[in-house]
């Protein structure tokens, strides 16, 4: 069913928060996911030319790094990028099959592989470019938000978190219910005015993204080294250095 | 964005197609189709099902599982492509009824009542087409006014240049009726891309980088490093960009063999200047085009999501 459900009161909206002061751009983030949605029994992630030249391959989750200006200073800003599971998402609507679809209960778009024809048109909706076709199997692959770990009650309470979030080396991302105004994602939102991506285009993304902090430690502009000065000194010395620069 | 030669046929044919038999129902809603007319109605039915038929089995080679393709007819609540399967699957029965009933009987009210809608149903069925790529909000080059009009402009101007060729086939000359209207949706078409480039030209893009990453005001962000070294899906398929220089040439040659050509020599063939081949030249002109046109439609649009890797939108 391809339509999108009615929100259910009361129902979850289960995303990530993503801090994009502390991400430190390491990758463990993606590596970690490819590494849980490759090492199931499915083995839904493939790889192509893995030890070739031109080696590719369907990742859910991309980091980039960007270097930005102003607010007088310049600075490194890494940007993980997956899917938002939005709220208006459009690639559940266009899915001629009702292979796409977002979950009631907490909002979770994914795919049912076994109906998608493979015909991309979502992938052609997410103005996130959160959607990729496995090549091999011919159908469309994105982030389940590890579903198969949030619900998962053979781990322990703790370890119930998506693989990216549980892997996160400087705690940037973050898991939770953003529909409870008092859960601790929505209230880190709402402290570090979390912001939607392409919020113009109207999708309505459940992920939120910190911007990045102002600097708040004061910093003297570098002194250029002082010239050599002037007077009888200041001369002999400019005549050693021809000297011994001849 | 990524033309794939399976969508560029796909829409390009059942343009021709749908467009061929929306005039056949036109003329007989308005009783300009006359009894002896029936060779015309069936030969003109069966080529526009020809040509429909070629464009969606171009389309099942966009499909990695065509196996599941039957799937695609569940969603039409939601999907415009569900729906332009449904629509296009429907307007057959609808058009072989409309001939059948055509050919037996002539221009009664009930052929003509199926005329009109073969006529609905294949104008329905290309408006799904367009509303496709018109819906994509990603894509600022498709999701906007012009889009659905066009292709439903297209539409109707490949099938009236297809439909003078076979009107010259059964009586020997175009009839200045579908000369002059071939000639003037040439005209239309030409004017129609015109103000579509236009009108994308002068788009400002929905994006900077800095505010798809959701910056503050007054901060600006250029790409350091990719998150890949190689290129990927996304960027295959999104990233696709067409140099400008060429663009330029491209629409050039759309509007003098697209549209131009074939408003000459349908003017040409309603004079009955050697009208066999100068229709029939006319149908090759638009064909090829239109296939350019449609490549370029696909060529010169630019996805969103490609600004996270710093490429124009």
């Amino acid at each position: 069913m391809t339509m999108l459900p009615e929100r259910a009161p009361g129902a979850k909206r289960l995303g990530l928060v993503i801090d994009l002061d502390t991400c430190v751009g390491c990758h463990a983030c993606a590596v970690n996911c490819k590494e849980w949605n490759t090492g199931g029994e499915a083995g839904i992630l493939p790889d192509y030319d893995k030890y070739g030249p031109e080696p590719d391959g369907v990742w859910f989750n991309r980091i980039h790094s960007y270097e930005t200006d102003g607010q007088g200073c310049s600075r490194t800003v890494n940007v993980p990028r997956s899917c938002l599971h939005c709220e208006d998402a459009l690639c559940v609507t266009v899915c001629p099959t009702g292979a796409s679809y977002k979950r009631v209960q907490d909002g979770i778009v994914l795919v049912d592989t076994d109906k998608c024809i493979g015909c991309q048109l979502c992938s052609w909706a997410c103005p996130y470019g959160a959607r990729e076709l496995d090549e091999k199997a011919g159908v469309m692959r994105k982030c389940t938000l590890c579903i198969d770990r949030i619900y998962d009650e053979h781990l322990p309470p703790a370890e119930r978190e998506p693989a990216c979030v549980a892997t996160c080396p400087s705690r940037a991302r973050h898991f939770g219910d953003l529909a409870d105004p008092d859960s601790k994602v929505s209230q880190l939102v709402k402290e570090r005015g979390g912001v939607d991506l392409l919020a113009g285009l109207g999708y309505r993304p459940t992920n939120k993204y910190l911007p990045p902090r102002r600097a708040t430690i004061p910093t003297a502009p570098v002194k250029p080294p002082a010239p050599g000065g002037k007077g009888i000194g200041a001369a002999l010395l400019g005549l050693l250095d021809k000297a011994l620069s001849r | 964005m990524r033309p794939a030669a399976s969508v560029l046929l796909l829409t390009t044919a059942t343009g021709f197609g749908f467009g061929l038999l929306a005039w056949l129902g036109a003329y007989s809603v308005l009783g300009l189709l006359p009894g002896h007319a029936r060779v015309l109605v069936a030969a003109g039915v069966a080529t526009s099902l020809l040509f429909a038929s070629f464009g969606l089995g171009a389309s099942m080679f966009h499909l990695e599982r065509k196996e599941r393709a039957w799937r695609a007819f569940s969603q039409w609540r939601s999907s415009w492509l569900s729906r332009e399967g449904v629509a296009a699957v429907l307007t057959y029965p609808v058009a072989i009824a409309f001939a059948a009933v055509f050919w037996r009987d002539g221009p009664v009210i009930w052929a003509r009542l199926l005329g009109a809608a073969a006529l609905v149903a294949s104008l329905g069925t290309v408006y799904c087409t367009a509303m496709i790529y018109a819906s994509l909000k990603p894509i600022r080059q498709w999701h906007n006014r012009h889009t659905a009009a066009d292709y439903l402009l297209y539409a109707v101007f490949s099938g009236a240049v297809l439909f003078a060729t076979l009107h010259t086939l059964d009586l020997g000359a175009p009839g200045a009726t579908a000369s002059a209207a071939a000639a003037a949706a040439a005209g239309i078409a030409l004017i129609a891309k015109r103000a579509y480039w236009r009108h994308i030209d002068a788009q400002t893009p929905l994006a900077t980088l800095a505010t798809a990453i959701g910056l503050p005001k007054g901060i600006e962000a250029r790409p350091l490093d990719a998150p890949h070294f190689t290129e990927n899906y996304i960027l295959r398929q999104m990233g696709f960009a067409i140099a400008r220089r060429h663009a330029v040439k491209l629409r050039r040659i759309v509007l003098v063999v697209g549209f131009a050509l074939p408003l000459v020599l349908s003017i040409l063939a309603g004079l009955t200047l050697a009208p066999m081949t100068t229709t029939t030249l006319a149908v090759a002109c638009a064909g090829i085009g239109l296939l350019l046109e449609r490549w370029l439609f696909f060529a010169e649009a630019t996805h969103v999501s490609a600004v996270y890797y710093g490429r124009r939108i």
